[in-house]
C-alpha cells in the first residue's frame, strides 16, 4: 500500500525535474522569452523597433488585429522597421506582462484595442524613455506624455454606411447589432442611425446589443448574434449593420440562411475590415458593404511619427477621420455602385462640416 | 460519508403531509373537498406520470398566455413560434453540458472542465465537417455536418478522456484536473488552428475561426404544421397561443436537435433501467461497497467521464455547427455555457428529465431577452404571478391543517411578500435593469438552492478521490 504512495513521489520528483529542465531550456533561448501561449515574430531592419501587443484573437481575426499587423508590415517595408508581434492568452490576463515584455527591447509598444486602456498607462509611466500608442483608447487627464491614443471617427464611417442602409432597403426597416454596450459602440449605433435617416426619414431602426458591460462576451457570441439577427428578419428589416466583432460571422451566416429560407434578400454590413474579402465565397452575396477603420494607417502613421519625431503623446488623442482616411466604406462587391454618388456626396459633405454627425445616440 | 434521506424528498409530487391525515375531524366541509381533490390529482398523477407533465405544461403555456395578455409595456414574444423555435435549439448545448456532468458527477467526478471540453468539441466539429480541406485521402463521408458532429463528439472524448486520467488514475483533485483542462483546451485549440483554419484564408479561415460550414438537415412534420397553422390563425386565446408554441416546436427542426432531446430518455434509461447504470451510479454513491460488490470502480468512472466529454464535445460540435447558422468555429464562442450547464445540473437535482428542463428554461429566458427587450420585463410579472399561486397552494395547505401549523402559515407570508414586491417592481419599471436577463440562469439557481436545499441531493461520493484499497 506504501508503494503507492513511494511511485507517486516518484512521479512527483519526475515532474519536478521536467519543469525545471523545460524553464532552463527556455532560458536558453536568446530570443524574447515568450510563453507557449504566445507568439512573437521578430524580423530586422535598420528602422524603428516596434513592439505589437495584439487584442485577445490575435493575428489571423481579418478583421481588427488583421488591420494592425497590415500597417506595421507597411512600416516594415517602408521605413524598414523591426517588428516583434505578440497575442495575449483567451483570457487576456497577460496583456500588462506582454506590454513589460516588448517595452524592454523596443522603441515603440503599441496595444490594439482599448481593452490595453489600464495596463498600457501603468507601463508608460513606468518606463518613460520608450514611446506608446494604443489603439481605441481614449485619453483622460493623467495621461503620460509618452503615450499616443489613436482614435477613430467610426460615427462618420457608420454615418455613409447608414446612407447606404436607408438607400437600399426596401421594408423601411433596418437593424444595429452591437456588441456590448459601451460607448465605443454606441459612436458606430449613432452614426449609424443618423446615416439612414439623412436620406430616409420614414425608415426604423432597431438597435440591440448583444451584451452589457462588464460582460464581453458579445463580442465573440456568433450564436446569440444569429438569435438577434434572426429575430430582426423575421420582423421585417432586411439589412443589418453589425459592430460585434467575432459576432458578426452569426449574422453573415443567418442572412444566407434567412435569404434561403424565405426566398428573399436580405442583407448585413461588415465592420472594421473589408468583410467581404474574409468570408467564405457562400456568404459573399449578403455582404452590402462594409464600414472600414483604418487601423492600419493608424499604426503606420504612428511609427512614422516615432521615425521622423514627430510622436505626439499625452492628453491629446490623434483621431483618425473621414478627411484623413481613417474610416470609410468598402464597395466590394458591386453591390452599392449604384449610389456611389450619393455616398460620395456625404463623405465630402461631413469633411466640409456640412454635415454634423452625432457621437452619442440620441435617447 | 453522509447518510441521505430516503427517496420520498426527490418525488416532485407532494406527499400528504401527516397534518392532512390525521386532522379531518376538526376542518370545515369545504376544506375537506379541496383536500379529497388534491388527494385524487395526487394519486391520479402518481399513477399516470405522463399526465402530471401534460397538467403543468397546459398550466405553464396558460401562465405565459395572462402574462402576455397583461404584460405593459406589450410584447407577443412569449408565445411566438419563432421564439420556440429558436430556444429549443439555443438549449441543446447548454443541455448536452448538463448531461455531460450527469454522467461525471453519478459517477462520482466532478467536471468543471465541461467547457474546455466544449471548446474542443467546437473545433473538432468544425474541423470535421471540413475535413477535404485539411486531409483529402479521407473518403467523402467525412465531410459534412454529421461528420463535424462525429469528430466533436472524439474531440470532446478526448478531453473527457484525460480528465478521467487525471483523477481517476493519477487521484489529482477535480476542481484543479478540470481547470486545467479549461485552459488547455483554449491553448490547444489555438495552436490547432494555426495549423490548419489559418493556412486557409481564402476559405474564410483564420487563427480564431474556422471556413464556413453546412448545416444539418432539417424536418417538418408535415400533416402537423399545416393544423396548427390553421389554429394559429384563429386567434382564440391560449388555444392559438399553444398551436403557436407547438408549431414552433415542431418545424423545421434539425436532425441533431431531435437526436439531443431524443437523448434524454435514453439517459433516464441508461442510468436507471441498466445494471450499467446502476453500477456506474453506485460508484458516484459508495465506490467502495461497488467494490465490494465486484463492481470495476475505476473502469466506470473511466466510462462515465469519457461520456460525459463525449457530451460535452455534442455540445460544443453543435454550438458552432448548427446555432451559428453554419458560420463555424469562433474561438472563445463558448461563453460560459458549459458552466450554466452544471447550473442546469443542480437546478436539476442530477436528474435528466430535471437538468433537461433547466437548459430549456436558461435557453428560452436568453432567446427571449435577445428577441425581444419588454419580453424579458413581462416575465416579471410570470414570476409575480406564479409566486402567488405558490402562495395560494401553501395557503390551502394551511387551512387543511385547521390552520395551526406554522410552517405553511409562514410560506404563505413569504411566497405573498415575494410576488407582491416583484409585482410592485414590475408595475413601476417598463424595463429591467441592463445585465439583469444575463443573470436569470445564476439567480434561478441560488432561488433553488435557496428553497429546494433539503429536495438537492447530489450523489454522495461526489468529488472524493477514490483508491482502491483504501477507506475513504
Amino acid at each position: 500500500m506504501k508503494s503507492i504512495f513511494k511511485k507517486k513521489n516518484l512521479l512527483l520528483l519526475g515532474a519536478t525535474f521536467a519543469s525545471i529542465a523545460l524553464v532552463a531550456a527556455a532560458c536558453n533561448h536568446n530570443d524574447s522569452s515568450v510563453s507557449s501561449e504566445t507568439t512573437a515574430r521578430t524580423a530586422s531592419g535598420p528602422g524603428p523597433k516596434v513592439g505589437l501587443v495584439f487584442d485577445i484573437g490575435g493575428r489571423g481575426d481579418q478583421s481588427f488585429n488583421d488591420s494592425a499587423a497590415a500597417g506595421v508590415e507597411r512600416a516594415k517595408s517602408e521605413l524598414s522597421a523591426t517588428v516583434s508581434e505578440v497575442s495575449p492568452n483567451a483570457a487576456g490576463d497577460n496583456r500588462e506582462e506582454l506590454l513589460r515584455l516588448q517595452a524592454e527591447n523596443q522603441d515603440i509598444i503599441i496595444g490594439v484595442g482599448f481593452l490595453f486602456g489600464p495596463d498600457i498607462e501603468k507601463v508608460a509611466i513606468d518606463t518613460p524613455e520608450k514611446k506608446f500608442a494604443i489603439v481605441d483608447g481614449g485619453p483622460n487627464d493623467t495621461s503620460p506624455s509618452n503615450l499616443a491614443h489613436l482614435l477613430f471617427a467610426e460615427h462618420e464611417g457608420s454615418y455613409l454606411v447608414g446612407v447606404a442602409a436607408g438607400l437600399k432597403t426596401k421594408t423601411n426597416k433596418v437593424g444595429f447589432i452591437g456588441g456590448v454596450n459601451i460607448s465605443l459602440i454606441q459612436k458606430f449605433e449613432a452614426g449609424f442611425v443618423a446615416g439612414v435617416k439623412s436620406v430616409n426619414a420614414n425608415a426604423e431602426v432597431e438597435v440591440r446589443y448583444i451584451t452589457e458591460p462588464p460582460d464581453f462576451d458579445g463580442f465573440n457570441d456568433p450564436a446569440r448574434a444569429k438569435v438577434i439577427s434572426h429575430a430582426m428578419y423575421e420582423s421585417g428589416i432586411d439589412i443589418i449593420y453589425h459592430a460585434a466583432g467575432g459576432s458578426g460571422a452569426g449574422l453573415f451566416a443567418d442572412a444566407k440562411e434567412f435569404s434561403e429560407e424565405m426566398e428573399t434578400k436580405v442583407w448585413a454590413i461588415g465592420v472594421d475590415s473589408d468583410q467581404y474579402n474574409t468570408v467564405s465565397d457562400d456568404l459573399k452575396p449578403y455582404i452590402l458593404t462594409s464600414m472600414l477603420k483604418r487601423v492600419d494607417s493608424a499604426v503606420f502613421g504612428i511609427i512614422q511619427d516615432v521615425d521622423n519625431n514627430n510622436f505626439i503623446g499625452g492628453t491629446t488623442p490623434l483621431v483618425y477621420s473621414l478627411a484623413t482616411d481613417g474610416v470609410g466604406y468598402s464597395t466590394s462587391g458591386g453591390f452599392v455602385d449604384d449610389i456611389v454618388d450619393q455616398l460620395e456626396k456625404a463623405k465630402q459633405d461631413i469633411i466640409n462640416g456640412t454635415i454634423q454627425v452625432p457621437s452619442s445616440p440620441t435617447p | 460519508m453522509t447518510t441521505t434521506e430516503p427517496e420520498k424528498t426527490n418525488n416532485p409530487i407532494d406527499a400528504p403531509t401527516n397534518g392532512s391525515e390525521h386532522s379531518g375531524q376538526a376542518r370545515l366541509p369545504s376544506v375537506s373537498i379541496l383536500d379529497a381533490t388534491r388527494a385524487s390529482f395526487s394519486n391520479l398523477f402518481k399513477k399516470h406520470r405522463w399526465l402530471l407533465w401534460i397538467f403543468l405544461s397546459i398550466a405553464g403555456v396558460f401562465l405565459l398566455t395572462i402574462t402576455e395578455f397583461f404584460a405593459v409595456p406589450e410584447t407577443m414574444d412569449l408565445t411566438s413560434s419563432g421564439t420556440w423555435r429558436v430556444a429549443l435549439a439555443y438549449s441543446v448545448p447548454i443541455m448536452m453540458a448538463g448531461l455531460g456532468g450527469l454522467f461525471a458527477e453519478r459517477a462520482g467526478v466532478v467536471n468543471i472542465g465541461l467547457e474546455g471540453m466544449m471548446i474542443l468539441g467546437t473545433w473538432f466539429g468544425a474541423w470535421g465537417s471540413n475535413t477535404d480541406l485539411f486531409i483529402t485521402q479521407l473518403p467523402d463521408w467525412f465531410n459534412g455536418p454529421w461528420s463535424g458532429l462525429f469528430f466533436g463528439v472524439i474531440g470532446g472524448g478526448l478531453g473527457g478522456l484525460l480528465h478521467a486520467l487525471a483523477t481517476v488514475t493519477f487521484g489529482i483533485d477535480h476542481i484543479v484536473s478540470g481547470v486545467a483542462i479549461n485552459l488547455m483546451a483554449f491553448g490547444t485549440t489555438r495552436y490547432l488552428s494555426s495549423k490548419t483554419f489559418a493556412t486557409k484564408p481564402l476559405e474564410g479561415g483564420g487563427l480564431t475561426k474556422s471556413p464556413s460550414l453546412d448545416k444539418f438537415q432539417e424536418l417538418d412534420i408535415p400533416l402537423l404544421s399545416g393544423i396548427l397553422e390553421s389554429i394559429e390563425k384563429l386567434k382564440w386565446f391560449f388555444i392559438s397561443d399553444f398551436a403557436r408554441i407547438l408549431h414552433g416546436l415542431t418545424t423545421k427542426l434539425s436532425w441533431a436537435t431531435v437526436l439531443a432531446y431524443a437523448f434524454v430518455p435514453f439517459v433516464v434509461w441508461l442510468l436507471w433501467r441498466t445494471s450499467f447504470g446502476l453500477r456506474l451510479r453506485s460508484c458516484g454513491e459508495h465506490p467502495v461497497a461497488a467494490d465490494s460488490l465486484g463492481v470495476n470502480v475505476y473502469k466506470y468512472k473511466y466510462y462515465a467521464v469519457t461520456i460525459s466529454g463525449m457530451c460535452a464535445g455534442f455540445a460544443g460540435a453543435f454550438l458552432a455547427i448548427h446555432l451559428t447558422a453554419g458560420a463555424g468555429y469562433s474561438e472563445g464562442q463558448t461563453n460560459g455555457r458549459g458552466f450554466i450547464g452544471l447550473a442546469t445540473l443542480i437546478f436539476g437535482n442530477w436528474k435528466p428529465v430535471g437538468t433537461a428542463l433547466g437548459a430549456v428554461l436558461f435557453g428560452f429566458a436568453d432567446v427571449v431577452q435577445l428577441r425581444d427587450v419588454n419580453a424579458i420585463h413581462a416575465l416579471l410579472l410570470l414570476v409575480s404571478i406564479l409566486l402567488f399561486a405558490f402562495t395560494l397552494i401553501a395557503l390551502i395547505r394551511y387551512a387543511s391543517t385547521g390552520f395551526s401549523n406554522r410552517k405553511y402559515l409562514i410560506q404563505v407570508i413569504g411566497t405573498l411578500i415575494g410576488a407582491a414586491t416583484i409585482f410592485v417592481w414590475y408595475m413601476t419599471t417598463k424595463t429591467v435593469p441592463t445585465g439583469f436577463p444575463q443573470a436569470i440562469p445564476h439567480m434561478s439557481v441560488l432561488a433553488v438552492l435557496i428553497f429546494g436545499a433539503t429536495r438537492l441531493r447530489a450523489p454522495a461520493a461526489v468529488g472524493m478521490q477514490y483508491r482502491r484499497g483504501h477507506e475513504n
